[in-house]
């Protein structure tokens, strides 16, 4: 690299991508405060933590950004077998919360490997298909992606932790696409597709609360005080919002406790409540310009596999926003899938700064 | 930058186009949830956070005329239980062992549908000190289970003036539909029956309200906004508590009586006082009567159904007032006014009474009561002895020469219609005519002429005439008083909660009977005969005021004679109206006159009460 002026360096600083982050982290950690404020004992416990892991995703993403992302490729075997390993471990010493079996313990907290296992995936399956330059024509390449991804998409299901399987379907289907998935192919694959879901139907193999939580998504007024409580209260929320919201801090239905899980996996009801269409809307739109920023990105990325990575983050996040934010409005089925920045949870926040960091490093090296 | 080859660059632009479409979708939604639907939602959020709790407003008190408490209200220690909550059996069979109540019992208050299935029912009042500190200590036992201080209509003297006060019992359905423009709940207790029907409006005062901010879990956050309950305004009866409790007790003493003398059914009866300047009644009696308290807390079905019996012989009933018989003898005086007025006999006119009477010819001969005969009757004597040979003769001549002349002077005395008392469900009573014999025998073509018999029978206050004691002592009232009927009512105040008065009944007229005072004046000259050489003579001797009244044997087919007795006193300025009816119970002479004597005994604090009954077997 040749030596250029101090301002040179901006050039390989992508600031509209770290403005957005830094603005979504905020208004995340803020939110967080508001949904947890009224919890007894201290009103900054949750906030507190979150800052904690906002500042430690910090770190991880300057650490990743100054990385060369396309070492990623080179030890994309080890890395592999370690989300193997990890998502092994999970099942044999993991934490069990709520009947699910999904952390580790590593001391101050606890990490959920299936979040590990999104980036991971997305590390090691575009260097499977930049290996392949992008192209996979053939129906036996195809398969080969199938085998590669269900191996941590069976363990992470199993735990069961079906909202992280889908983040790595939708992640899969996202690489594909880009990677000239032929339409034939992508017949077949929604084919597939299709037998699963009649096979899990066929079967029972849905949980009853899975079962429940369909149903509710299907008819929302069934079961009120079930399944549906949650879904109804956080419409309830949303909705009474109104244009403006209720004001920061103000939200009875969330400060009321109304909605359970409001800090995780309901934050958006609080926004939707509190700070109304407008403020609503402003995420969304923060939400639109980091997912296309990372697309844009993807796009002058210097390589095939910086393009898939970036094409991989991006599809999670999209894939993410459009689950959560649709299960608290009613509109996709209720699925523990957290908000990229927003919902309270250390590992989903280290997790999407180090997705940032990825697109940093990709943006930095887009000239080479 | 490196050039991919153009069809990644087309995929990543495609992939940007679906995410402007999701992000559409979301963005949509959201519009459709805030903007288009934010007012629905904003209700339900309201409702979800906001309870209005209801403070009952306490009840009036009712007093007698003299400040006396008829009923108050007393605090309760009371077991509520939220029926969503007490889903768990174990509860519930604890509940009922610790109460001593069967579970279905239990089961049965909570059942109530309709009210909020979040409100505590109570399921049982006047709980022990030591019950109520067992729930509160093992409260963890009892979840849904609370125990309350509420107020319960207090009952100073058990069942005096039962039917007067009424009772209390929950709204029902229909009530509460009728009422909707007012501030009913369901589940409130309101006025059932009696003055606590009558005056709902005065006695239940205005509910207050709570609005309470909860949390999920309906814990109470702070309170909103609050308005305090405004207790109900007390109300003062006419009734004057003592002479309500000689009335009832001599009710009783009769029916007893008539037992002894062999009149075994004779079972039930009723008595009142009233003023006949004012219409104000002093005591009204039924009999048999209730407990109203029975009713603190929800009577069970199978008291209800009891009091509901036939063999219980139906004690809600207000025999006063709600109930209808034939009159008998004590309707000759009006039989006698209208023979005067119509001109089919003068005051002077005799008859010959052999005990017998063939006016209608051998074939429709009628009998006296006295069957041998009381001999040369005039219409004074013919009224003192109550010799119906001398009004089979008025209702005769009446019906041949004037038609319906004789009913025209029944409703003169607004007989057939209801007297106005400020009371629920009074009945009219029936004056037969033509019209509604044709109609009443609708279905039997050969009944429904209307014979001479009929106006004969009406003369003697027999046949199809029906009327309620309440509605002879408002005939024998204006009689008294001279000719004027008055409204008959047991309202007297209006007081505040604080005993200020705000409302004073008037007494109201119902109408002036357009006989001349003459004429009256001669009809009470003649029932003060009954008393001194009459039908009476025996119940008042030695009766130390001076009465003026009419004895009435009643025939009711297939059962024994009903005695009926009419008074007023002083005969110089009537201040009593006393009307005696005991069902089934012999003669009016010998079983309702002497309880009439008492009655008045009473009034006048004579103590010696006179004879129970007296040998008389006149009508």
């Amino acid at each position: 690299m040749k030596k250029h002026g101090v301002f040179e360096w901006f050039r390989f600083i992508d600031f509209s991508l770290i403005a957005i982050t830094t603005l979504l982290v905020v208004y995340g950690n803020l939110m967080v405060y508001s949904a947890t404020r009224s919890s007894q004992g201290d009103p900054f416990f949750y906030l507190k933590k979150q800052i904690i892991f906002t500042l430690l995703g910090i770190l991880v993403a300057v650490g990743i950004a100054l990385l060369n992302y396309n070492w990623f490729r080179h030890y994309m075997v080890p890395l592999y077998i370690g989300n193997i390993a990890l998502l092994l471990l999970v099942l044999l010493i993991g934490l069990t919360t709520y009947g699910a079996t999904r952390w580790i313990s590593i001391g101050f907290f606890n990490l959920q490997p299936s979040e590990l296992a999104k980036i991971i995936l997305i590390l090691t399956l575009s260097a499977v298909l930049a290996d392949k330059k992008g192209n996979i024509g053939k129906i036996s390449e195809l398969f080969t992606v199938f085998a590669y991804v269900g191996l941590p998409l069976l363990l992470i299901v199993v735990q069961p932790d079906l909202g992280t399987g889908l983040v790595l379907v939708a992640i899969t289907l996202g690489l594909l696409f880009i990677s000239g998935l032929k339409w034939q192919h992508a017949l077949l694959i929604f084919g597939i597709v299709v037998l699963v879901i009649f096979l899990i139907f066929q079967f029972n193999l849905l949980k009853e609360y899975q079962m429940s939580r369909l149903m509710v998504f299907f008819n929302s007024s069934a079961d009120p005080l079930g399944a549906g409580y949650n879904l109804l209260q956080s419409k309830v929320a949303i909705g009474s919002g109104g244009f403006l919201g209720t004001g920061l801090f103000s939200g009875t239905q969330t400060g009321l406790k109304f909605l359970p899980v409001r800090h995780a996996d309901f934050i958006f009801s609080v926004v939707g409540e509190e700070l109304g269409f407008l403020g609503s809307s402003f995420l969304l739109g923060l939400y639109f310009i980091l997912i296309t920023r990372g697309l844009a990105i993807g796009a002058s990325a210097g390589n095939l596999y910086g393009t898939l990575v970036a094409v991989g983050i991006s599809s999670m996040w999209l894939f993410q926003v459009l689950v959560n934010v649709g299960m608290t409005m009613g509109i996709m089925p209720i699925t523990g899938i957290p908000l990229p920045f927003f919902s309270y949870g250390g590992s989903s926040m280290l997790i999407n700064f180090a997705g940032v960091g990825l697109l940093l490093n990709i943006y930095a090296r887009r000239f080479k | 930058m490196v050039r991919f080859d153009d069809s990644i660059q087309k995929r990543l632009a495609i992939a940007g186009v679906i995410v402007i479409i999701a992000f559409g979708v979301l963005l949509g939604r959201l519009w459709t949830l805030q903007i288009i639907a934010g007012e629905k939602y904003f209700e339900m959020a309201e409702s979800n956070r906001v309870r209005t709790v209801s403070i009952s407003a306490s009840r009036g008190v009712i007093y007698d005329r003299n400040g006396e408490i008829l009923v108050n209200n007393r605090p309760s220690l009371v077991v509520t239980v939220i029926p969503s909550e007490l889903k768990n059996k174990d509860v519930l069979l604890r509940l009922s062992e610790l109460l001593d109540m069967v579970p279905n019992e239990i089961e049965e208050k909570l059942e109530d549908k309709k009210v909020d299935p979040l409100k505590p029912r109570t399921i049982k009042y006047d709980i022990n000190e030591d019950t109520a500190v067992y729930i509160k200590e093992h409260s963890a036992d009892f979840l849904g289970v609370e125990v309350k201080v509420e107020p319960v209509r207090n009952y100073s003297t058990s069942t005096v003036a039962a039917h007067v006060l009424g009772y209390l019992g929950e709204i029902s359905e229909d009530e509460f539909e009728k009422m909707k423009d007012k501030d009913y709940k369901l589940g409130d207790l309101i006025g059932k029956s009696g003055t606590e029907k009558q005056y709902e409006e005065i006695l239940c005062g205005v509910r207050g309200f709570q609005q309470l901010e909860v949390d999920a879990s309906g814990k109470v956050i702070r309170i909103l906004d609050e308005n305090e309950s405004v207790a109900g305004n007390n109300l003062q009866l006419t009734i004057d508590n003592n002479l309500q409790l000689a009335t009832e007790k001599s009710l009783q003493e009769a029916i007893k009586a008539a037992n002894k003398e062999g009149y075994k059914d004779a079972n039930a009866g009723a008595a009142l006082v009233m003023n006949p300047n004012t219409g104000e009644i002093l005591a009204m009696a039924s009999y048999p009567t209730f407990d109203p308290s029975l009713f603190t807390g929800g009577i069970s079905s199978k008291q209800w159904a009891g009091l509901n019996d036939e063999t219980s012989g139906f004690p809600l009933l207000n025999r006063t007032m709600m109930c209808s018989y034939a009159p008998g003898s004590v309707f000759k005086p009006i039989t006698y006014l209208a023979g005067l007025m119509e001109g089919v006999i003068s005051y002077n006119s005799t008859f010959n009474c052999t005990g017998k009477w063939t006016g209608m010819g051998e074939s429709w001969a009628r009998y006296c009561w006295k069957r041998s005969g009381h001999g040369q009757m005039n219409l004074s004597s013919g009224l003192s002895n109550s010799c119906d040979v001398v009004f089979y003769e008025i209702g005769y001549k009446l019906y041949k020469e004037k038609g319906e002349k004789l009913q025209k002077w029944a409703r003169e005395f607004n007989l057939g219609s209801k007297t106005g008392i400020d009371l629920p469900s009074e009945t009219k009573g029936r004056v037969p005519d033509k019209a509604w014999k044709k109609k009443f025998n609708e279905n039997y073509p050969e009944y429904q002429a209307w014979m001479p018999g009929d106006t004969v029978n009406l003369a003697i206050g027999q046949g199809d005439l029906l009327t309620s004691p309440l509605q002879i002592a408002s005939v024998y009232s204006a009689i008294a008083n001279g000719g004027t009927v008055w409204k008959p009512h047991l309202g007297k105040n209006v007081l505040t909660a604080e005993g200020e008065e705000i409302h004073e009944f008037k007494k109201e007229k119902v109408l002036d009977i357009p006989v001349p005072k003459t004429i009256i004046e001669k009809l009470q000259k003649d029932l003060r005969r009954v008393i001194v050489d009459g039908t009476a003579k025996n119940a008042f001797a030695g009766f130390p005021i001076k009465v003026a009244g009419k004895t009435g044997t009643s025939q009711v087919k297939s059962k024994d004679d009903f005695a009926w007795f009419a008074c007023y006193a002083p005969l110089d300025k009537p201040q009593y109206v006393v009307v005696v009816l005991i069902e089934q119970g012999g003669h009016g002479g010998s079983i309702a006159a002497p309880a009439a004597r008492r009655i008045l005994a009473a009034v006048h604090d004579i103590p010696s009460t006179g004879p129970v009954t007296v040998l008389d077997r006149s009508r």
